[in-house]
């Protein structure tokens, strides 16, 4: 009964940013429940690379070069879809850029022009996406959206506060929109990873830093890609049919402490 | 751990594991035992407390896992004793072969005026909901450390994260299991254990619900789904929560919730 709930058989999903990383692992995650896949993203030779891993799985795939910053461009990866499919049931927004930008830089050396870019591709692009999906799943019935936002979103991020400005809008778009759409039975929910390793290391140095950067998460060690795609299934999947407006914290457990550093454990006795 | 990784819907294939759903009785707590058993788990269930009508529920429960799974004799209990717990534990690890999964599901409400809730009543709500989550928390996390290796997740309810009128104990109970998560969480996150919640919204089995249909009830109305959900909705979260592949998940609550906690 469960087991059928999470199968996504016949089942169409978008997914942006699907070239590598995150986006590549949820798109060969909900093709292995059964759903088929469009894959998007700027660069051309990635899509391909995931739209066959996805055929390798039996499944049917499309890959097609998206810009998310373009609307007019997300408006015909949508008539891409609908062409190829004939449906869209799985709109999965995860293309966003996390470094470069702001990274770094003094908040007066931020230009108006990377701020916009900042917003544009993590945040316009979300809604660009959502937006047109909407239009077809509406007509449809039935729909699942599927944001992803960032921890940084959720306490001060100095690194990269642009980014951060943009996935927290992000995460309150998903609200919004949740609210918009229910009663079109459109789901809307958000993926909130902390800080998640994006494919495997490539040498002894890389494989050290994250080893490294593990220590400051309660759990002992940063998220690996793959483990947001059981997820981006149940999200996607009737076996979350009571959840809309949520946003999914995977952070390692981060989020519920950061009063002390991880590992301070005081001993003190109970007074009086 | 990139290699090899299930990443399809045999993720959420619990073979193998052993999974104690304390507070059984209520009905996500069966829900959420039956949904483990299907996914494979060995269960076995206990009551919050030793009322006949859940010591009933908990034996029916177990013969209908037994159909299926593996036959697990159902404690009967009241996990506000934090003894009555441990010895429960220790038995259920012993008869399985160890722990690896709880859930904790007790759930008890009193819709009543803050200013006429007696100290009898108070204690009672707090005791059944959020000391006999400690209590079983602690019992299998003891375990658990010693293995290197859990699953804890308590189920609460939205009220613990939103204030209502006429439930205050209820409220502190179950805004109490969300903060112990939070501490569990950072304490056990490094032995391997993980502890997260769920919360949910109004459900067709809720007290105080009313009327199911919406024209006649403005609560139901008020649910942005406009309808409540049932426990079957709430289980298959348990079953992501429980998995190999939740390892990166810990102190977080996950509402389901018809959209209850994101609107206005």
């Amino acid at each position: 009964m469960y087991r059928e709930r999470l199968e996504l058989k016949d089942r169409v999903a978008i997914v942006t940013g699907a070239g590598r990383g995150l986006g590549r692992q949820m798109a060969l995650a909900l093709a292995r429940a059964g759903a088929s896949i469009v894959a998007a993203a700027r660069s051309e030779d990635q899509i391909e690379g995931t739209a066959r891993e996805v055929e390798a799985l039996g499944r049917h795939a499309l890959a097609v070069r998206t810009d998310v910053r373009d609307s007019a461009a997300v408006d015909r990866l949508i008539e891409s879809c609908l062409q190829e499919f004939g449906r869209l049931d799985i709109m999965l927004s995860n293309a966003g850029i996390g470094d470069a930008i702001t990274q770094g830089k003094e908040l007066w050396d931020v230009s108006d022009d990377e701020w916009h870019d900042a917003l544009q591709v993590n945040l316009s692009g979300t809604f660009y996406c959502a937006r047109a999906a909407a239009r077809h799943m509406v007509q449809q019935g039935r729909g699942v959206i599927i944001n992803v936002g960032s921890g940084t979103a959720l306490r001060g991020y100095s690194a990269n506060f642009a980014y951060a400005a943009a996935k927290a809008g992000v995460i309150a778009l998903t609200k919004s929109l949740a609210i918009m759409l229910v009663r079109h039975n459109v789901r809307v929910n958000c993926i909130i990873p902390g800080f998640v390793v994006q494919s495997p290391p490539a040498d002894q140095q890389a494989a050290d830093f994250i080893r490294e950067r593990g220590s400051y998460v309660p759990v002992q060690r940063l998220g690996e890609a793959w483990e947001l795609g059981p997820l981006a299934i149940f999200l996607a999947s009737d076996a979350s049919s009571y959840i809309t407006g949520q946003g999914f914290i995977i952070d390692g457990g981060g989020l519920a402490g950061g009063y002390a550093p991880v590992g301070f454990a005081p001993e003190v006795r109970m007074a009086g | 751990m990139w290699e090899n990784v299930k990443l399809g819907p045999e993720a959420f294939d619990l073979s193998g594991k052993r999974a104690l759903v304390v507070g059984a009785a209520s009905s996500v707590g069966r829900a959420i035992a039956l949904a483990l058993s299907e996914a494979g788990a060995d269960v076995t269930v206990t009551t919050a407390t030793p009322k006949a009508s859940e010591v009933l529920a908990v034996k029916r429960l177990a013969r209908q896992i037994a159909v299926t799974g593996l036959r697990r004799e159902p404690q009967i209990l009241d996990a506000s004793l934090g003894a009555a717990v441990q010895v429960m534990v220790r038995q259920v690890v012993k008869d399985m072969g160890g722990l690896d999964i709880l859930v904790t599901a007790p759930d008890l409400f009193l819709g009543k005026a803050a200013e006429k809730t007696s100290d009898v009543e108070w204690s009672r709500i707090i005791s059944v909901n959020l000391s006999s989550v400690f209590h079983a928390c602690r019992a299998a996390g003891r375990e658990m450390i010693r293995r290197g290796w859990g699953r804890i997740i308590n189920v609460a309810s939205a009220m613990g994260e939103r204030g209502l009128a006429n439930s205050a104990a209820y409220c502190a109970a179950k805004g109490g299991v969300m903060n112990l998560t939070r501490a569990l969480a950072q304490e056990w996150g490094a032995h391997g254990v993980t502890v997260n919640c769920i919360a949910f919204g109004w459900l067709e089995d809720s007290p105080g619900l009313g009327e199911p249909d919406p024209q006649a009830n403005r609560l139901i109305r008020f649910i942005p789904m406009r309808r409540p959900g049932n426990a079957d909705e709430v289980a298959p979260l348990a079953l992501w929560l429980a998995s190999e592949a939740a390892g990166y998940v810990s102190g977080q609550t996950f509402f389901v919730d018809g959209g209850l906690t994101c609107h206005l």
